[in-house]
């Protein structure tokens, strides 16, 4: 009994020792950036100049300006369009590269992930000219085929939010697809077979097997998309520029503005705050939300 | 009989919709990345005109060399290999060490010390940018490799996917057992889980690896002397003010994403022949 | 294997806890962390001055190596350490840098918009006039030395380096095909106003169905930039609705989106470019720089240049400035005020095409001759120094860029078709909610 009591002990201790290293990392570099923006959100401060204490003005500067509420709204429209539909397609491209059907998979994967390497200057030029205001732009030139007008894809309020929702989309599938495949590899090959005798359809090997043995990869991949979608940034910024206008500027590309556009970094501290309290009340409803899938799955 | 047959045309018409939805999901994930390649073998005047060239020119190997004459791009990418694999090994030992401390060792605060790495992610990291160079300036590490290295070992993403992978796919019995046979925690992690959890440490690998690789931003801060400059930051001293030559450009981005796809299919090499090994185990 | 692993741990370890004991040291002994280090080289300089190292940030193609190796050469105690970026991660780099207290350069470029970004940062950088700057004013044109003080005269930032004065850049082509006669005295005699160019861009659009310019933003900014009073007194508070200038450059760029006579083609994209070579827009009214751009783009004959209607303006060009972290700031002076004496500018601008901003350049015999074929043999050194004495000095404030942001916005919103007075009121309130923030 007492053996297995400092074994504990032990096992506990080699936890600690493992998980230091994030720690106090963390200590030595994040958490000061993160107490000091804490701070600035009471401050006025351009970067420059010495910071003066004001108290609760910069929420109030925040919370009397329209455009930080398009920025919320925004932020969730394009999380709607773009990272939402991430996760489905991903999981049917990841099955389909599994699948044993099918060949030249290193092809298909290697080509699948090219997005998240391709360069983010080469992406901004691309569907600059792909979703240009001019007549002769692609998309628009498509459209006056179906009699539609020219859309001013980077002006107009939707054409903005699809336009950066088909690029966040475009940008992080594969990236989503590649985690769930890992996750796929510690599904047992087996329980597919003995379905495909049983004559399930592919469809139904998804339902009942990928999915439910999936669990843990998908509350990974949803956690980590959320937090992705809240914390949108480099998209907006390369299709609008430095402006980000108002049709398309997301919640962290508000404070960035705040901050390196305007250098109003107290306001933007303060806007950070904001956001870091959305970010935890919505990933505090997703967990609730996955944890109850899970138990009424499991009470099936 | 007939069933069969019935089941193969029907296995036949699967295969066509996959292989569908592969090959155009491929071609459009591949459109600007071969986009990018055009640009790089064009005249800049070619670039530009509209609507732009669909087909690789006659300009390959000029642009390079214009690369070539404006930056160190082999010594550059030396420091961004360097800078790159330091991160992605040391990434990989910190988190699947403490992945696999949160998924099977009990510990007390487990739950809690878990939520504070998670809450780490939700603070948006730009605002970051000057307090994290002050850090630095007062380390006296600018112009040093380690202001790139060492936070780029904080990886919270990465403990969170170790511990998820490593929760379902080593299974508590083998651990037991080994318990039983007298391993250590450490010799459990090095002998039952790193090898199990093989295609985790591929998919990791590939991320942290392409995300040091492209990342540019505190790079730039932190390293400002050319012979110091990773990839990413020798690349932006080829912008003019005000004339792009995107030619060059894209040249010499095109040629430092080149060993990203080699990396690729290195790390899909090893998640391939982890899967045989894990097969023959089981 | 569990002993490799002891050692990488404790090799950790060490490293952290050294790197906590490093922060405090640093902290309390040496605050100065300038990377730019002293190299004992006083053996070999000859003479008996300090050897110094000074750093030296630039953006862009400037040649500018070619002339600190002339200065090297003439004061060997001198080493300098060029290193070129981005412009705008140069920017950023020097506002972190400066933000936090150190790692800025001992010289460095600042364009001359982002000047305003450090208007109230005067303690960050060396008053050059504490060197001598003032000795030098005659060297420079009045309104660029302008732009480099504060709003009393009494800081300067910056030496000034090149400018970017503003012309009308015009297909012959084009004008031709509507019945003008396209030569530039001739097109610089049809349109001399204001009036006259809304006029000729009716006709040009009559006959040919083109457009007389690219896109709105550079044809309000040619209209602002000949105001005498823009978005702030120097008092730094916002005066845009207590004159009519900005107004009116505002409604006279509505007006010619409202008829058609302008583009919605943004610069620097594809369009931009293509419509540069297939004439795609009549003019273009760019700064001196914008040569480059047109040749790159564009064969060679169809582009000439003559002056804006009603005098110029000006975009771009930089100063050179000293931080004041900078150990060596009288080496740097000497440096910099060297680099932009004339006939370093002559040399800037014969090699390298940058413009220079000493006055005494536009008398020189290779300056006056210099012409190009590329824009049908006019003497091109010539049209732009003309613009160049135009420009009109006017105070900017910490603020411009983004009340001009903001109005940009506005027109751009205009010419997709929003209401010109709502974007208006809208473009003001967001810019004062932005101000009052700062």
């Amino acid at each position: 009994m007492k053996k297995s009591l400092d074994e504990k002990k032990k096992t506990a201790r080699t936890a600690y020792f493992f998980i230091s290293p994030f720690f106090i990392l963390y200590a030595v570099f994040g958490l000061f950036p993160m107490l000091f923006s804490f701070y600035l959100a009471f401050f006025k401060w351009n970067g420059l100049s010495d910071m003066t204490f004001v108290g609760m003005e910069n929420f109030n500067f925040i919370f009397s300006d329209p455009i930080f509420y398009e920025a919320i709204k925004n932020t969730f429209i394009i999380g709607l369009l773009g990272t939402a539909p991430q996760i489905i397609v991903g999981i049917l491209l990841a099955f389909a590269l599994n699948s044993t059907l099918i060949r030249f998979r290193n092809v298909f994967r290697t080509m699948i992930f090219l997005p998240y390497v391709t360069s983010i200057v080469a992406v901004a030029i691309i569907f600059g000219v792909i979703f240009s205001n001019q007549e002769a732009g692609f998309i628009n030139y498509i459209l006056s085929y179906f009699g539609i007008d020219s859309i001013n894809w980077n002006i107009q309020n939707w054409p903005v939010k699809i336009t950066i929702s088909i690029m966040v989309f475009w940008r992080w599938v594969g990236y989503n697809t590649i985690i769930f495949l890992a996750g796929m590899q510690s599904i047992p090959n087996a329980l597919y077979e003995a379905a495909k005798i049983d004559g399930a359809t592919v469809w139904q090997q998804i339902r009942l097997i990928t999915i439910p043995m999936l669990k843990p990869t998908i509350t990974f991949v949803v956690f980590t998309a959320t937090i992705g979608a809240l914390q949108l940034f480099t998209e907006p910024l390369v299709f609008l520029g430095r402006n980000l206008r108002q049709e398309g500027i997301t919640m962290v590309a508000y404070l960035w503005k705040d901050a390196f556009v305007f250098n109003a970094f107290g306001t933007a501290s303060a806007a950070a705050i904001v956001l870091f309290f959305i970010i935890i009340i919505i990933t505090g409803i997703n967990i609730l939300l996955t944890n109850r899938i899970d138990q009424t799955k499991k009470a099936r | 009989m007939s069933k069969s047959e019935n089941h193969k045309t029907k296995t036949t018409i699967q295969k066509a919709v996959v292989y569908l939805f592969l090959t155009v999901g491929s071609l459009l994930s591949l459109f600007p990345f071969y986009w990018m390649f055009t640009m790089a073998t064009r005249t800049n005047r070619e670039i530009n005109s509209f609507p732009p060239p669909f087909t690789p020119g006659a300009d390959l190997v000029g642009n390079f060399q214009k690369v070539l004459d404006n930056m160190d791009f082999f010594g550059s990418m030396a420091n961004s290999l360097f800078v790159s694999t330091s991160i992605t090994v040391g990434v990989l030992f910190l988190c699947s060490l403490a992945g696999y401390s949160f998924a099977k060792l009990e510990f007390k605060g487990k739950k809690f010390l878990f939520s504070v790495i998670l809450i780490t992610m939700m603070i948006p990291p730009q605002l970051g940018l000057i307090p994290q160079y002050y850090i630095m300036t007062q380390l006296q590490w600018i112009n040093t490799f380690q202001a790139v290295i060492v936070p780029g070992l904080i990886n919270a993403f990465g403990i969170f996917w170790m511990r998820q992978y490593i929760q379902d796919a080593v299974p508590d019995e083998l651990i037991e057992a080994a318990k039983i046979d007298g391993c250590s925690t450490f010799r459990i992690y090095w002998n039952i889980v790193a090898p199990t959890v093989l295609p985790a440490f591929a998919t990791l690998g590939i991320i942290v690896f392409m995300q040091a690789w492209n990342d540019f931003l505190w790079p730039l801060t932190v390293l400002r002397e050319p012979s110091m400059h990773t990839l990413q930051v020798a690349l932006r001293t080829l912008n003019d003010a005000r004339q792009m030559d995107y030619g060059m450009i894209m040249s010499g981005t095109f040629w430092a994403t080149v060993p990203l796809i080699v990396i690729f299919l290195m790390f899909n090499k090893l998640f391939i022949q982890s899967l045989s090994e894990g097969a023959v185990k089981s | 294997m569990s002993k490799l692993f002891k050692v990488f741990l404790v090799g950790l370890l060490s490293v952290l806890l050294m790197t906590a004991c490093g922060s405090d040291d640093t902290s309390t002994e040496d605050t100065s962390t300038d990377d730019s280090t002293t190299e004992d080289t006083s053996a070999d300089t000859g003479d008996d001055k300090e050897a110094v190292t000074l750093t030296f940030w630039e953006f862009g193609n400037t040649g500018y190596d070619v002339l600190i190796e002339e200065y090297m050469e003439a004061n060997s105690h001198v080493t300098i350490e060029l290193q070129n970026m981005d412009m705008n991660d140069l920017h950023d780099n020097l506002f972190t840098s400066l933000s936090a207290g150190s790692g800025a350069p001992d010289v460095a470029m600042v364009e001359v918009n982002q000047l305003e970004r450090y208007r109230d940062a005067e303690d960050r950088f060396h008053n050059l006039m504490d060197f001598g700057a003032a000795d030098v004013e005659g060297n420079f044109l009045d309104w660029v030395w302008r732009t480099g003080e504060n709003a009393d005269g009494s800081f300067m930032f910056g030496l000034p380096t090149d400018i970017g004065p503003t012309v009308m850049y015009y297909r012959t082509d084009v004008f031709e095909e509507a019945g003008f006669d396209p030569s530039p005295e001739a097109v610089g005699e049809l349109i001399q106003t204001w009036d006259d160019f809304e006029r000729v861009a009716q006709e040009i659009y009559a006959e040919t169905g083109k457009i007389m310019t690219d896109g709105a933003e550079l044809v309000f900014n040619a209209r602002r930039d000949q105001a005498p009073e823009h978005f702030f007194n120097t008092e730094d508070e916002l005066i845009v609705e207590e004159h009519d200038h900005i107004r009116n450059a505002y409604d006279y760029t509505v007006s010619l989106i409202e008829q058609d006579l302008i583009g919605n083609i943004q610069l620097w994209t594809p369009e931009w470019f293509a419509g540069m070579d297939e004439g795609t827009y009549a003019t273009l009214l760019g700064p001196a720089w914008m040569q480059g751009v047109i040749k790159d783009n564009a064969e060679a004959g169809v582009w000439s240049i003559t002056t804006l209607p009603e005098g110029a303006g000006n975009w771009g060009g930089s100063y050179l400035t000293v931080p004041a972290e900078s150990d060596y700031p009288e080496e740097a002076y000497a440096f910099i005020e060297w680099m932009t004496a004339p006939e370093q500018q002559l040399k800037s601008f014969l090699d390298y095409g940058l413009f220079p901003s000493a006055p005494a350049v536009y008398e020189d015999p290779e300056f006056l001759d210099y012409s190009d074929e590329f824009f049908g043999g006019i003497k091109t050194a010539q049209v732009f120094s003309e613009a160049a004495e135009a420009v009109i000095p006017v105070y900017k404030g910490k603020g411009y860029y983004t009340v001009n942001d903001a109005l940009q916005e506005a027109i751009s919103n205009v010419n997709a078709g929003a209401d010109p007075d709502e974007q208006w009121n809208q473009a003001l309130e967001q810019a004062e909610s932005a101000l009052a923030r700062q």
